[in-house]
């Protein structure tokens, strides 16, 4: 169901062709930006806090196909605000399927392919670049750990889109704010003091997106075995955005009339 | 089964509205001392709805009735009291009770605004998991009757008032819902799709299935439901036959006269004790007691002073009945204002 609505979505999407590769492509871009970034940074340094250029794009990207999950799975969550305050979460409440899938698959991303793309080719790019040695435990092992830490991105975004279940604005700054949060975990969080690295490991767990599932894979530092956790955090998340939405409709008092 | 199908006890809802001072000054001191003033909407309600009935929820704007139908529906969760819908309790059985349930909002389209209707419709089944050959002949069977066939094809965006409310009316009935609530259905509809959308849901009604309909457009009831019950203030003033509230209080009728030539109206009084006559010489209304005149005799008292050139009797709406009981015709009147 889930998957046919988002399914609808995309070939209602792709009716405008040239929209579809515009946007495509305009994301591409943006998620370059960030890439020269560090492309620059490390024309200067060889290292940041002992982790190397590719160790630092492994991170980047699985933060970029994090962030390409969420377009594409919970897209429809940032129209959360919007939803509650004029009362449009109504005619999801009387069909019989969760209201947290029907929200979040209200609307497709169509920048995901864009972003997926981007991310997917700094992946693998990376991955070729470092010299992991693969086994076949270790390879079932991080598919796993990447597939929990794409769970932990997407319910982190949809958890910060809860809140305008609380905050009754109809923009979701918050939301937009907390996510952005997110972009610091795309550098080595080894980088930042222990409070924010405590912050972002624990209470909002950004870094189990790529800071430390790359660095289990690497096996670099003496924390890479929290990388194996990602699966721990991943439920974490998802239980709290369910949560979140379990209270959050407990408070909806729909609009008008 | 002994249990109505639809039960509510001493239902409340109650919303808690910030009570800020006007412009930016006030909001901001909002933000420091919050105050809030709670309001009503639904004030201990009783009600209880047998299967195969169809009942008419009327009331004034803001009186409660869509309230209530969210409540009935689990879309709010209610302040306090108990309400089962079908052995279900609707806010905690949330799923269940919308297996059980079909809904349609006047005011607010269930259609996927950016899919064509067909897709909205395909959505619905695989989430209603409706088996294929069921669905196929409720379709065509809704697809005639509310003759969806041009409509199909086309994204919930692009269709008028009258086509998005017949695609919602079958958006709404796809997987066969014994029960149905209609929140102002028939709301903007131009005449011609209004009696279509009344016709239908005649024969819903006839089929067997439970309809609880809100309107304030009494035409809509006086097809459909023989109960009415009227909302005031949140709470619930009058439940009872249609029939009888119109016999009570709806016993006035008024007839339209437009004679060959002029007469006067003097006589005409003069001819019909007790009624209440308006208007020119050229063109006047009587206005008359039904259980004291007939019609029959009006317009014979009428045609023995003056040749009638055309004439035409107003049946009474329920409108005026409900004007009636809020002035105070059946029962005290209802605490606290409405919004």
């Amino acid at each position: 169901m889930y998957r046919r609505s988002l399914g609808a979505h995309v070939r209602a999407s792709l009716e405008y062709e040239a929209d579809f590769w515009i946007l495509v492509f305009g994301v591409g871009l943006s998620q370059c930006v960030g890439l020269v970034f560090i492309g620059a940074v490390f024309a200067k340094v060889p290292h940041i806090n002992g982790w190397g250029l590719w160790e630092v794009v492994l991170m980047y990207s699985m933060m970029t196909i994090g962030q390409g999950c969420s377009e594409l799975f919970a897209e429809g969550s940032w129209d959360l605000p919007m939803l509650v305050n004029r009362g449009e979460l109504d005619r999801m409440l009387v069909r019989p399927y969760p209201v947290i899938l029907q929200v979040c698959s209200f609307r497709l991303g169509m920048n995901a392919f864009g972003t997926l793309a981007v991310g997917t080719v700094l992946l693998v790019t990376a991955l070729a670049r470092l010299h992991v040695h693969w086994t076949p435990a270790r390879a079932a092992i991080a598919l796993l750990v990447f597939a929990s830490a794409l769970v932990v991105k997407v319910s982190l975004t949809v958890i910060a889109n809860a809140s305008a279940f609380w905050l009754r604005g109809t923009i979701s700054t918050f939301a937009a704010g907390a996510d952005q949060l997110g972009d610091l975990t795309r550098y080595p969080l080894t980088i930042y003091g222990v409070g924010l690295r405590a912050f972002l490991s624990t209470a909002v767990p950004f870094a189990f997106v790529g800071f430390f599932p790359a660095a289990w894979v690497l096996g670099h530092g003496q924390s890479a075995w929290v990388g194996l956790l990602t699966p721990l955090a991943a439920a974490y998340c998802v239980t709290v955005a369910v949560l979140a939405f379990r209270f959050g409709l407990r408070r909806y008092d729909s609009a008008g009339n | 089964m002994d249990e109505p199908l639809i039960r509510a006890r001493a239902l409340t809802k109650t919303f808690r509205r910030p009570d800020k001072g006007p412009g930016l000054a006030g909001s901001a001191r909002h933000l420091i001392t919050r105050k809030y003033t709670e309001h009503h909407a639904i004030d201990g309600i009783d009600l209880d709805v047998a299967a195969g009935e169809a009942v008419a929820y009327v009331g004034r704007n803001g009186a409660g009735k869509s309230t209530t139908v969210k409540l009935l529906t689990g879309i709010l969760v209610p302040s306090s009291g108990e309400v089962r819908v079908a052995g279900v309790v609707p806010h905690q059985d949330r799923i269940a009770n919308a297996r059980n349930i079909g809904v349609v909002f006047g005011q607010r389209t269930q259609l996927w605004w950016d899919l064509p209707v067909r897709e909205t419709f395909t959505l619905l089944r695989d989430m209603y998991r409706i088996p294929p050959e069921r669905y196929r002949a409720t379709l065509a069977r809704l697809t005639e009757v509310l003759d969806l066939g041009p409509l199909l094809p086309v994204t919930g965006r692009k269709l008028s008032l009258g086509q998005r409310m017949r695609a919602d009316l079958a958006a709404a009935l796809l997987h066969e819902p014994p029960i149905v609530y209609l929140d102002e259905p028939t709301i903007g509809l131009d005449i011609e799709v209004k009696d279509r959308v009344r016709e239908f849901l005649r024969d819903l009604v006839a089929n067997g299935t439970t309809v609880l309909l809100t309107t304030h457009d009494l035409g809509d009831i006086e097809d459909v439901c023989r109960r009415i019950v009227i909302v005031d203030g949140g709470r619930i003033i009058h439940d009872g036959p249609l029939a009888a509230v119109r016999d009570e209080l709806a016993r006035e009728r008024s007839m339209h006269v437009q004679p060959a030539v002029p007469v006067d109206l003097a006589a005409i009084r003069a001819a019909l004790p007790g009624t209440e006559v308006s208007g020119e010489p050229g063109e006047f209304s009587i206005r008359f007691d039904r259980f004291a005149y007939s019609a029959g005799q009006v317009a014979a008292a009428v045609m023995g002073l003056a040749e009638i050139r055309d004439f035409r009797i107003d049946e009474p709406g329920i409108e005026d009945v409900v004007r009636r009981v809020y002035e105070g015709g059946l029962v005290e009147s209802p605490t606290g204002a409405p919004a």
